[in-house]
């Protein structure tokens, strides 16, 4: 009895002594074989790793994954990837893995900045180069490679101020505890005139839920969710029907919200005033074209992906960061030129950046995305459109 | 509504002949299930107080009927989970299967009914063979969850776990976690809105059924009581229900014509009718929206089958004590598992309802339903220990919770802070009425 418990006691042991040297090895053979100063990376054998925070949304396994892989291998690369689920905690273990499997390079999409420190501190401490893709990071080591957010919020308040100049607004934003939807968007929107036209009277906002801005200045949506948006929607519609106030135009900070607001309108019957979105997606490129949204920021990741791609390739050869240069279409080319150069970050950090341009889609601009093979096709954008519709002409 | 005057003597109020102080004894007299009777003034005072904080601009017709229209998603999974909750299971895969269905309308009418089938846009009745594949859809989900439950007895909970993650997942292949958009007109009149609303002729139509039902059910119940020697309630307490019902039914009809169609509807309609429109536009009633004449239709089915039918009755018999039940020689397995057959089919008209609103179908429909159902049973009555629970309780309890969160939207409160006061109602309902409860066995 006892000699049994004893065996396995031990063997109990064996396995944990085996899995920790298993784990310690790999550890140890990490800063030689693929740090920017270790010898193993240069001869080609380059292993990409991705940590993706939510896979599930299309975007990323329509246009990122797919761009970023195709460049890696074609480069004689190998891509690896680890999807998070929107949890943080898996997000960390992934990152672990991913090293575990003998990365050299992290393209890291942050679940949360601040969690995902821990995760970036052990890339770190094994000389793994970190590319914080789309998200912000607020560390002065990585690359930060992005479309410009503050630029995407600017392009759609531009376009829709020419639009509407004065008149009653109504502002959605997305989930309250993303920056894009809180800081990054809302500072875009200012920047193209809009708090200068509310302070002069010119434009009233209908849904201020208190006196600050940017803070009270809209409705939230938790998740960035289309249901809550829609009901939110209606309940405003129905607010400003009460108040008699027309609503004359809707600044919606992307397409998932904006999705929402359309329904809303339509179980109104309240007409489309003009909405803006951003993201492309298949459904509400179809809605510009049929007019029920105005204007609809698209930010060609199939270039962002490119962009990460080439630059962790440069970064396994053991390229310095100031002398990566990316080869990208001109119509998302960064302001400041190929390389990185210092962005300031809200935290006060310098971080070196490739900040990709957003291309504003109104129905007459659907061609350039015909052209740039989207993942939504062009049946699905001009499905149902007819001779009325704003996007009749390019859909031919 | 028949069963808040009660249309047989509650237990423990047989001896209603008796005389009792004062006002308790007339409210007593007139039978009515004071639960319910309770909730409807609760919300009653929640839509005044709304009323109050935005200087009456909360209650209008146009307002009540789009506050009814957002909670009719949540009332109609609420009353089969009434069924559920009775019977000692949980089913938290209500809002996962709802967006599987719903996304599954979505691709049918966009995709697979006109390219794999040749059914085209202009097929007949093609919004109706997609809304059969989807009640038949979750039917089938319920009845695989039902066997797990029922026969291989794993319990509910774990089960439905399973369902939610997993039916979740499933959504995402459909198109690769993107919208789909563009359902055929007909299903989209099943959300509401100017055209899905029936006309100021049919809902009078429907307010006069209404008093007509209920007036028969008072006459018949009392018929009935006094076929097998129960006591009867007294003359004046039929006559003032009847009244009071009748009342309100046609109250309610009144209510819902003075929600006008909007402008370019209005237009339209003129347009048809050869009349000329006044300057401000003309008024046309619009009525009830079609998604209230199917939450009534299937709160009426559902109501039905919980008091009148067996299996309504051995549902409940099992939860009350399920040794007995199975010992009395009920089929307890079977009726498991028609349960979650219910549930899966009252999750496709949900879906329909919530697609047809959105025109199409997204990745998160559905998605914390099952906390909301959930809460609009309890709030309603139904209790966790099993045995007790009304369907009108659970509708009741889902319009409770819709209207905090429309009141709230409707004064600029965001999201977050609505969740928190759903929750502190959800809270304080579940306790008021577990005191209410010792307070009235003690």
């Amino acid at each position: 009895m006892v000699m049994r418990k004893l065996a396995a006691l031990l063997a109990v042991l064996a396995l944990t002594l085996a899995a920790c040297g298993g784990d310690g090895g790999a550890a140890s053979d990490e800063p030689t074989a693929g740090g920017p100063d270790g010898t193993g990376a240069a001869t080609g054998d380059c292993t990409v790793a991705v940590s993706w925070n939510n896979f599930q949304q299309p975007r990323w396994a329509a246009t990122d994954q797919p761009n970023i892989r195709d460049v890696v291998e074609a480069a004689g690369g190998t891509y690896i990837d680890a999807d998070a689920n929107l949890s943080n905690e898996q997000q960390l273990t992934d990152i672990s893995n991913l090293i575990g499997q003998g990365a050299d390079v992290l393209i890291l999409l942050a679940q949360d900045q601040n969690a995902v420190l821990p995760g970036l501190q052990e890339a770190k401490d094994n000389g793994i180069p970190v590319i914080a893709y789309d998200r912000l990071i607020e560390d002065e080591e990585v690359l930060y490679i992005t479309f410009n957010n503050v630029g995407v919020g600017e392009a759609e308040a531009t376009a829709i101020l020419e639009a509407v100049p004065e008149g009653n607004y109504v502002l959605i934003k997305g989930d309250p505890g993303d920056p894009n939807a809180s800081t990054f968007l809302p500072q875009g929107w200012d920047n193209a005139g809009l708090k200068e036209k509310v302070d002069a009277g010119e434009i009233t906002v209908l849904n201020m839920s208190g006196e600050n801005w940017p803070e009270d200045a809209g409705t939230y949506t938790e998740a960035w969710d289309t249901q809550t948006a829609q009901e939110n929607m209606e309940a405003i519609i129905d607010a400003a029907v009460a108040d008699g106030e027309t609503i004359d135009a809707i600044l919606a900070e992307n397409d998932s919200t904006a999705l929402g607001v359309v329904a809303a309108l339509e179980a109104k019957n309240y007409g489309f005033p003009p909405l803006s979105g951003q993201d492309g997606d298949p459904a509400n490129l179809n809605n510009v074209a049929l007019g029920k949204q105005y204007v609809d920021v698209w930010k060609n990741s199939n270039e962002l992906g490119k962009a990460a791609g080439q630059a962790a390739i440069q970064l396994c050869e053991a390229t310095a960061m100031a002398d990566i240069a990316i080869d990208v279409d001109e119509s998302v080319a960064p302001l400041d030129g190929n390389s990185p150069t210092g962005f300031e970050t809200p935290g006060g950090n310098t971080v070196q950046s490739i900040i990709l341009q957003p291309t504003p889609i109104t129905a007459e601009d659907l061609g350039q995305v015909f052209e740039a093979g989207w993942y939504a096709s062009k049946e699905d954008i001009c499905a149902g459109v007819t001779e009325d519709d704003p996007g009749w002409e390019p859909c031919q | 509504m028949a069963n808040v005057a009660g249309t047989a003597p509650a237990p423990g109020r047989a001896e209603t002949g008796e005389s009792r102080s004062g006002l308790r004894g007339l409210v007593a007299a007139t039978e009515i299930d004071l639960r319910l009777f309770g909730m409807l003034v609760a919300l009653a005072f929640i839509l005044l107080a709304f009323n109050l904080l935005t200087d009456g601009r909360f209650f209008s017709p146009g307002n009540m009927v789009t506050l009814t229209v957002q909670a009719i998603p949540v009332a109609i999974l609420a009353t089969g989970m009434v069924l559920v909750i009775v019977s000692r299971n949980i089913d938290l895969s209500v809002g996962s299967v709802t967006g599987l269905i719903a996304m599954t309308y979505a691709a049918l009418m966009t995709d697979w009914l006109p390219n794999a089938l040749g059914m085209g846009a202009d097929f007949p009745f093609r919004w109706l063979i997609a809304l059969g594949i989807g009640i038949g859809l979750g039917a089938a989900i319920g009845a695989v969850q039902g066997f797990i439950i029922a026969y291989v007895g794993v319990p509910s909970f774990v089960v439905t776990l399973g369902g939610l993650l997993s039916i979740r997942g499933a959504i995402w292949y459909f198109s690769n976690g993107a919208a789909v958009t563009g359902l055929d007109p007909t299903f989209r009149l099943l959300g509401g809105g100017g055209r899905g609303s029936i006309g100021e002729m049919l809902t009078w139509g429907i307010g006069i059924v209404g008093c007509v039902a209920v007036v028969a059910a008072l006459w018949n119940s009392r018929r009935q009581r006094r076929r097998f020697g129960f006591p009867v309630r007294p003359m004046w307490a039929e006559l003032t229900l009847g009244a009071l019902g009748c009342a309100a039914m046609l109250g309610l009809s009144w209510f819902a014509n003075g929600n006008y169609l909007a402008p370019a509807l209005a237009a339209e309609y003129a347009q048809q009718h050869g009349i000329v429109e006044p300057p401000g536009g003309l008024k046309v009633p619009a009525g009830y929206p079609l998604p209230i004449i199917l939450l009534i239709g299937v709160t009426v089915v559902m109501a039905w089958i919980a008091t009148r039918r067996r299996f309504g009755r051995y549902v409940y018999a099992y939860g009350g004590n399920p040794d007995a039940a199975e010992l009395a020689g009920i089929n307890t397995r079977f009726t498991i598992l028609k349960t979650f057959m219910l549930m899966g089919v009252l999750a496709a008209l949900s879906g329909a309802v919530v697609a047809a609103r959105l025109n199409g179908a997204t990745l998160d429909i559905g998605s914390s339903y099952e906390l909301y159902v959930i809460a609009a049973a309890v709030v309603g009555g139904t209790s966790f220990a099993g045995g007790i629970g009304t369907i009108p309780g659970a509708v009741l309890g889902a319009f409770v919770m819709q209207a905090l969160s429309y009141g709230l939207a409707f004064m600029g409160v965001n999201s977050p802070g609505q969740n928190v006061v759903a929750g502190i109602v959800l809270i304080l309902a579940v306790a008021f009425d577990s005191w209410n409860r010792r307070r009235a066995t003690s």
